[in-house]
């Protein structure tokens, strides 16, 4: 069965893939033409370049990404252990190397690497695939994570460890983790948030997961073990929070109410929702943004981006944007569903829940429901070594499409 | 639970968070849009820029030549100006309603939240009026700016250049957008080569203002602001007093004076007549003025230092004279029969006397014409454009001034060209011989030559700047080329011998001799077909350890000897010897003899 070179790509990856690209370099357009800096014309580059690495990605045959993901993973590792050694400190975190004029950043990088190692890992055993249920390989495969999250909570960046955390359970799940495992594992979680709220919500939190552990109809001390393994978290979440560090306190407590704090880690979220809200239906129109030009948020071309799409693109615009996203994860899980190969498949989740967890977060604090955590925006955010490594993923996806029926 | 539950699982999550996150940005955008665009206008943030003052230029001996004074300047900011005021704010910038709602439209390089210069260097009363009305004429306000001003009584013209407004056409043309409406950028002279210098670096401070444009306070408690970088600080090589005195000794004349310290190339004067007011282009430049001065029939905007092309006469004989020793023409002792004329074909070339069999000392201090013919047709012209082009004719002497001539230095591509190949009669070389016919030279290019001579071969490329003092008083001295003229020492001494003597032996410049100070020179006479000739001089002194070369050129003033050799010895004298000395040993003005 011999194809005609261009059949196989996925269209819908690559016309999604343009069109954020593009907004994205609108909005950076317009957050920087005043300020005389080259950022356009630099993330126009890369994003060209950008492209060409993606299709080029998306023509690699699978067995050959595999074979080379531990050597990857390997290679990440140590550029994470260079960069803490010989990295350049850029806001408080030394997450950088410097070349030349560019940055580069190994963790998004090994973002791609970790993925590929899980995949790989969960794909390959001697009897088809490894069953993920298995205490052992439950462990090791959180193991790949934790590695490299000990390396960047060095740095210290905080966001970037979130990610590699936010794709252990969607990988997991994808691969046959069972719901009650999966629940179990959810459990505190949802606890800890009702319990940081106050007690009402921490009630109610544990009357729920109670609930739902009964449903699942499994050994009875093993519920009641749980439950209480919950409680004494949901208790000790007020000690945990007095152990942070005040600025980390400062900016959860700026998600519930950013007004305790209007010039320091609340003065983006205002002025974020402002700019937002200020947009309207249809927006201030391009290059017409107050709150934008007049660089009231800083650095609006990295981490508040999205704030320019809503101020001058309004609310069409900014739910223009999300569905984009919203298509491109569906696109993409819709790959991992039709691909016979377990390896491309389960890489696909990776990629597909860092891009969300990207756009929870981001989307979400610029429009005042999570904590400033400063982590880009996909294929929008400014900044060349996450541009190139989301176009990667974006590649490795688009390869899955191409071969959904080789094994 | 199979695979494509999971998928569902998936597909739903990722459902509800899109939803959430459409119902948050329906509650942000659409619901209380109102309310946030209220406190989007309340926070809007005003943009001020500081343009840093000028850097000033001083002398070599650290006295001020170019300076700065305080002037208003209004600004209106388009977003908060109310079009109602405008043909009251005409009024009282004096300008039409039409040509000011014209330039609000054109405002360039700055977004219409800031406020944009319209009126530089305004009255006191006009400041007062806008500030007096604050309330209801809002977006207009004032800054204070800083604009040139010159304490000296000489002008300096051509030297300084003149830093004006920059123009619509040029901000469009820009490299980056560093510039906007209103600013002033160096546009001649040195203003213009060292404007990166001289302009510093803008700063930016940010105010909070209310809906109506009322300022509330500093953004973030200043924290924000970028303060500007004063200009750096041109220090020149000129001597203060020098250029005063050559400007006075030059008024009322057409010409050039140049002086050079042949050791650097650092130039001591430089004036330029007939030359023009600098303080006329400080503050707001009335166009008129512009035009009458582009229309002047004397040419005041003609730089005569640099962009002159007149032939040398006599003053070119030294080159002649190199030219002739390096290619082996001569030597420094042989002897060329100088009868009173020279004929070559059917022309006859006159010379002012007979001098004999002479050698080339003789045929410098006598500026014997017959001598010079003979050599012009012997070195031929191959000889004659290199060693032209040697000794630093036929090509900019890269002085830091813009649109300097590279003056014209025949070879035989151009004679070709101009003649066709080989059409052209050998007998021009005669007439260029003795420094007349296509041949123009600029009076930088003669300073830089004869200097050149004086260090016996040493070259400096002319220049005003030899130090730039940085905002942090660090100074970063400033680097020009020089080069050796790849010739034997006793080439020089020999020319430099018959320059001792047009001076101090039975020349043509025998008038300007001095009894302390040891002048050396050549006169010179360009020919004019159109009128009367023109008067050049070039010198150095002292004769043994130069400090000073001049060349001095006066435009339709008749013999070398009788303008220029004078008010070039009045200045080398004035310069070595000080105010007094110059005066208690006076150079007259005499009726000069030909060269």
């Amino acid at each position: 069965m011999k194809k005609n070179f261009f059949e196989g790509i996925d269209l819908t990856v690559l016309f999604i893939t343009t069109g954020i690209l593009t907004a994205g370099l609108l909005a950076i357009f317009s957050a920087t033409y005043t300020s005389g800096t080259d950022y356009f014309s630099r993330q126009l580059t890369f994003a060209l370049f950008g492209i060409l690495l993606m299709l080029v990605v998306s023509y690699i045959p699978p067995r050959i990404i595999a074979k080379g993901s531990y050597a990857f993973y390997g290679l990440s590792l140590i550029l994470l252990v260079l960069v803490l050694l010989f990295g350049k400190k850029i806001s408080g975190s030394k997450s950088w190397f410097s070349f030349g004029g560019f940055g580069i950043q190994p963790s998004e990088f090994a973002k791609i690497a970790t993925v590929l190692a899980i995949a790989n890992f969960l794909s390959t055993s001697d009897e088809g695939f490894k069953n993920i249920n298995k205490p052992v390989n439950f462990i090791k495969t959180c193991l790949f994570v934790f590695v490299p999250v000990i390396l960047i909570m060095r740095q210290p960046d905080m966001g970037t460890s979130l990610v590699f955390l936010s794709m252990i359970l969607p990988i997991m799940f994808w691969a046959g983790l069972s719901p009650y495992a999966l629940f179990i594992i959810i459990s505190p979680a949802i606890i800890a948030v009702g319990a940081f709220l106050g007690m009402n919500y921490f009630i109610t939190a544990l009357v729920i997961v109670a609930v739902v552990l009964l449903l699942f109809k499994k050994n009875i001390f093993i519920t009641a073990g749980i439950l209480v393994i919950n409680f004494v978290i949901g208790f000790s979440v007020d000690t945990l929070y007095k152990k942070l560090q005040p600025y980390q306190q400062a900016r959860i407590k700026a998600v519930f109410d950013p007004s305790t704090d209007p010039l320091g880690s609340g003065y983006n979220v205002i002025q974020s929702k402002v700019a937002i809200g200020s947009g309207g239906l249809f927006g201030k129109g391009f290059l017409q943004g107050t709150q934008t030009q007049l660089k009231f948020i800083p650095e609006q071309w990295t981490d508040f981006i999205y704030c320019m799409i809503g101020e001058e693109f309004g609310f069409a615009g900014s739910v223009i944007i999300l569905l984009l996203y919203m298509l491109i994860i569906f696109q993409l899980v819709n790959n991992a569903y039709l691909s016979k190969n377990r390896f491309l498949s389960i890489a696909c989740i990776g990629f597909s829940s860092i891009i969300l967890f990207h756009l929870v977060i981001n989307v979400g604090m610029t429009i005042g429901v999570m904590p400033v955590i400063g982590i880009p925006l996909p294929l929008m955010s400014y900044g060349i070594s996450s541009l190139l490594s989301f176009l990667v993923m974006t590649g490795i996806g688009m390869s899955a499409y191409r071969y959904r029926n080789q094994y | 639970m199979d695979i494509e539950k999971r998928k569902y699982v998936i597909y739903v999550f990722c459902t509800v968070i899109f939803f959430v996150f459409v119902i948050r940005l329906a509650y942000l955008q659409l619901f209380t849009s109102e309310e946030l665009s209220r406190e989007s206008d309340k926070n809007s943030v005003k943009t001020i820029t500081l343009t840093p003052p000028r850097g000033l230029m001083y002398d070599r001996n650290g006295k001020v030549l170019v300076d700065n004074k305080p002037s208003y300047t209004v600004t209106i900011t388009p977003s908060q100006f109310d079009k109602n005021n405008l043909n009251e704010i005409a009024g009282v910038l004096e300008l039409k309603p039409e040509e000011l709602s014209e330039n609000l439209k054109n405002i360039k390089g700055t977004n219409r939240f800031n406020p944009a210069k319209i009126k530089r260097d305004v009255e006191f009363k006009v400041v007062s009026y806008i500030a007096e009305n604050k309330d209801r004429l809002s977006g207009v306000d004032y800054q204070i700016e800083a604009i040139r001003y010159y304490p000296n009584n000489f002008r300096g013209s051509h030297s300084f250049g003149y830093a004006s407004e920059i123009s619509q056409k040029n901000l469009e043309k820009q490299i980056g957008n560093y510039y906007t409406q209103g600013d002033v950028v160096g546009s001649s002279g040195l203003e213009a080569t060292y404007e990166n210098d001289l302009r510093g670096v803008k700063g930016y401070k940010f105010i909070t203002v209310d809906v109506k444009g009322r300022e509330i306070g500093g953004l973030n408690e200043g924290k924000n602001d970028i303060p500007p970088v004063n200009g750096s600080d041109l220090i020149l090589g000129m001597d203060k007093e020098l250029q005063e005195y050559a400007e006075k000794l030059m008024e009322n004349k057409r010409g050039a004076v140049i002086a050079v310290d042949p050791k650097n190339g650092e130039i001591l004067c430089f004036v330029s007549k007939p030359d023009y007011d600098l303080s006329l282009f400080a503050g707001k430049t009335d166009p008129k003025v512009f035009y009458n001065l582009l229309n002047d029939e004397e040419k005041p905007l003609f730089n005569r230092v640099t962009q002159t092309k007149y032939p040398p006469g006599s003053t070119w004989k030294m080159m002649m004279s190199l030219a002739a020793l390096d290619a082996g023409v001569i030597t420094t002792t042989s002897t060329i029969a100088c009868p009173g004329s020279f004929t070559y074909g059917n022309r006859t070339f006159e010379d002012h006397g007979a001098y004999g069999a002479i050698n080339v000392v003789r045929a410098l201090e006598v500026s014997a014409n017959v001598f010079y013919y003979k050599l012009g047709l012997q070195i031929g012209i191959d000889n004659y454009h290199k060693y032209g082009k040697l000794l630093g004719f036929g090509t900019k002497t890269g002085i830091d001034i813009p649109n300097e001539t590279s003056g014209l230095l025949p070879s035989r591509e151009y004679l070709d060209k101009r003649y066709g190949v080989n059409k052209w009669p050998q007998g021009l070389l005669v007439s260029l011989g003795i420094g007349q016919g296509e041949l123009g030279v600029s009076p930088v290019q003669m300073a830089a030559y004869t200097a050149a001579i004086a260090m016996n071969g040493l070259y400096c490329q002319p220049h005003f700047v030899s130090k730039i003092r940085r905002n942090d008083n660090t100074e970063e001295s400033k680097s020009f080329e020089q080069r050796r003229i790849d010739m034997p020492l006793k080439y020089f001494e020999a020319v430099k011998k018959g320059m001792f003597l047009v001076v101090n032996g039975t020349g043509t410049a025998k008038g300007i001799v001095n009894k302390d100070f040891i002048l050396s020179g050549k006169t010179g006479t360009a020919q004019n077909s159109s009128g009367k000739n023109h008067s050049w001089f070039v010198g150095f002194a002292p004769f043994d350890d130069p400090q000073i070369a001049i060349c001095v050129l006066g435009e339709n003033e008749g013999w070398g000897a009788s303008f220029a050799a004078p008010l070039a010895g009045k200045l080398m004298v004035r310069y070595l010897g000080g105010e007094q000395y110059e005066l208690d040993n006076e150079i007259k003005m005499v009726n000069g003899q030909p060269d």
